[in-house]
């Protein structure tokens, strides 16, 4: 009987030590791993919080081209200009696999060359793959004859 | 240990003296290649697939001495290697060439294994390290591909990594730990060096080293029910020695290749002209596609509509991927016949309805040379529809052979997925749909009529 009180109580002790040392060999990968996945996790990207105003560089191309790509606050964001002559601003990044959109004027559409989306001026989706509409954004002509993008969705 | 007999001398008895190597050597005295049922040409893909693995490590090194990343210098030092640095050009058609060659013969030999069923017992472990020797090659392909930071490479990893946010709860935070960001950049580029000159090799010789390992002590897989047969090829000097004559051919088509076509065969996925800088604000261009061996991923992803049950398309076209992928890894376990030693005729249909699918998507992703634009839909149902001819042709001889030559009898699943191809390149039903309804019928037809077993039945490895 004596010895079955032991041997419970030896097993007791040795499950308690391995729970013990289980626990703390998670708790060394834990302190080891911690420190590595927020090492590759990148810290958000800086950049202009406010409206941005297009440089003459990228006014010739929106005259010429009639579409523009630039930088919003780390986005692509698409402005170009409406057959009606508006200038509208989308997010350039296709809702599908993240590919940049384009304007066609011909076709009054926003075509990705990617996987053939399309999408409305207002970037709804008209066909292909892509599963959500582009996300709109304000581009307004200024007092100076600039055009000004708020990165706020519209 | 002194293990060495009285008649060793020289570096082996100083060495066998040491290190025992004596039964090593006499072990690999008689190790034998097995001669059977199939031809030889199947043994000697995994070499040749080692061999373009060299030529990969050491044209690498070489980039190495120029490459430099970075935004103003990746493109750059590319640009430098393939105008100005003497031979630069060869090394790196070399590197381009050797790396294609690699995934085809990769392709051919993981094929040959599957159609042969060398994944039988005792044989999984060879079957998954080689499982995982392909990834690691999808991985080095698909790194790799950014590092020349040119147009097409930015976008096809655009497009490569955002498949990555579909991975539930963690997918956002995949894609930003692989991108360095939101978005592809030069940070991105940062990420896929050190994966393609570090970490994939280092993965990758620790699973050579392995399949190797495991190959060496089982040697190759006989044909089935050749087991106990005695009949082989001494591996040394006899078929090492054919292995190396392979190697001079290999190497000779290699130089050539990359000699006569160094921007690559300009097939579709198949080029590496520099082209213009990544512009990270241009828009994609037309016809912009991935290598050859992601281009039926890609094709996938198109067939898929904005959503089904529930889910966003793509997430549901790589769940697919993966289901098939994740099943092509568990063939040693899923094939019970073969786990018997029995001839499985089921998982032969398997291997060629897998052929069959693949070839099709692939040849419409090339577009056959069509280039679509927001305005020629119609010229898509056309290439479909080329494609479906091609690949039903491929499909008649390959069908005829294996009647006739190989008495194979079980055609059911190449059959449902020819059908399917049919009934979208031809009639010009939607891919999914048919696709979805030839599932179901020959689930019904495989479960009604128990033609697994019967199918199993006939006489066919």
């Amino acid at each position: 009987m004596d010895s079955l009180t032991d041997n419970t109580a030896k097993h007791t002790r040795r499950s308690f030590l391995d729970l013990l040392l289980g626990l703390g060999a998670t708790g060394w990968l834990a302190s080891v791993l911690y420190p590595v996945i927020r090492y590759l996790t990148p810290l958000p990207s800086a950049g202009p919080s406010g409206p941005v105003k297009l440089s003459g560089e990228q006014l010739k191309t929106l005259d010429k081209e009639r579409f523009v790509i630039v930088p919003v606050q780390g986005k692509r964001i698409l402005v170009f200009s409406d057959p009606a002559q508006n200038l509208r601003a989308l997010d350039a990044r296709c809702t599908h696999e993240g590919c940049t959109v384009q304007y066609v004027p011909g076709e009054a559409v926003i075509w990705c060359a990617c996987h053939n989306g399309r999408y409305d001026l207002d970037g709804r989706v008209l066909s292909g793959p892509p599963p959500r509409p582009l996300p709109q954004y304000v581009a307004r002509q200024d007092a100076e004859g600039g055009v000004v993008v708020t990165p706020q969705t519209a | 240990m002194s293990t060495a007999s009285p008649r060793s001398g020289g570096i082996f008895g100083w060495l066998d003296e040491r290190y025992g190597i004596s039964p090593l050597i006499e072990y690999m005295r008689h190790k034998e290649v097995p001669l059977g049922a199939h031809p030889m040409v199947w043994y000697y893909l995994g070499g040749m697939t080692l061999f373009f693995f060299v030529c990969q490590i050491i044209t690498g090194v070489l980039l190495l001495m120029y490459y430099q990343p970075g935004e103003t210098t990746s493109y750059e030092s590319i640009h430098y290697i393939a105008t100005k640095v003497p031979f630069g050009w060869l090394i790196r058609a070399i590197h381009c060439w050797s790396a294609h060659l690699m995934i085809m013969s990769l392709i051919v030999h993981m094929f040959s294994t599957m159609l042969l069923k060398a994944y039988r017992p005792p044989r999984e472990l060879t079957w998954l390290t080689g499982f995982g020797l392909f990834g690691i090659a999808l991985g080095f392909g698909f790194s790799g591909y950014l590092l020349p930071w040119n147009e097409l490479s930015y976008f096809a990893t655009s497009v490569g990594t955002d498949s990555v946010k579909s991975v539930p709860v963690i997918g956002h935070w995949m894609l930003l730990v692989m991108r360095g960001g939101e978005d592809v950049t030069i940070n991105t580029l940062y990420r896929f060096f050190a994966g393609h000159v570090v970490i994939l090799p280092l993965v990758c010789f620790g699973l050579i080293s392995t399949h190797l390992l495991v190959i060496q002590r089982q040697g190759m897989a006989p044909p089935i029910h050749a087991g106990t047969s005695t009949h082989g090829m001494p591996f040394f000097p006899n078929f090492a020695m054919r292995d190396l004559l392979l190697w001079l051919i290999c190497l000779t088509v290699l130089a050539t290749l990359a000699w006569l076509m160094p921007y690559g065969p300009k097939l579709p996925g198949m080029e590496w002209e520099l082209g213009a800088k990544a512009n990270p604000l241009a828009p994609a261009y037309p016809g912009i596609k991935p290598e050859w061996y992601f281009l039926w991923i890609y094709q996938l992803l198109k067939e898929f509509p904005p959503n089904l049950m529930g889910m966003e398309g793509p997430q549901v076209c790589l769940l697919l991927v993966n289901v098939l992928m994740g099943s092509w890894a568990l063939i040693p376990w899923l094939d019970r016949k073969a786990q018997r030693g029995k001839h499985s005729p089921t998982f032969t249909d398997v291997g060629f309805a897998v052929i069959y699918f693949l070839t099709f998507l692939t040849l419409k992703a090339s577009d056959l040379g069509v280039a679509v634009t927001p305005t020629n839909d119609a010229a898509t149902a056309i290439v479909a529809s080329y494609c479906a001819w091609v690949t039903l042709g491929i499909a008649g001889v390959t069908t005829l052979t294996r009647f006739f030559l190989y008495r194979h009898r079980y055609f059911l699943l190449s059959a449902a997925v020819l059908t399917h191809i049919a009934l979208h390149g031809l009639v010009g039903w939607s891919y999914l749909t048919v696709g979805a309804v030839t599932v179901v019928v020959t689930a019904i037809v495989l479960t009604v009529s128990g033609l697994t077993r019967s199918g199993a039945e006939g006489v066919e490895s």
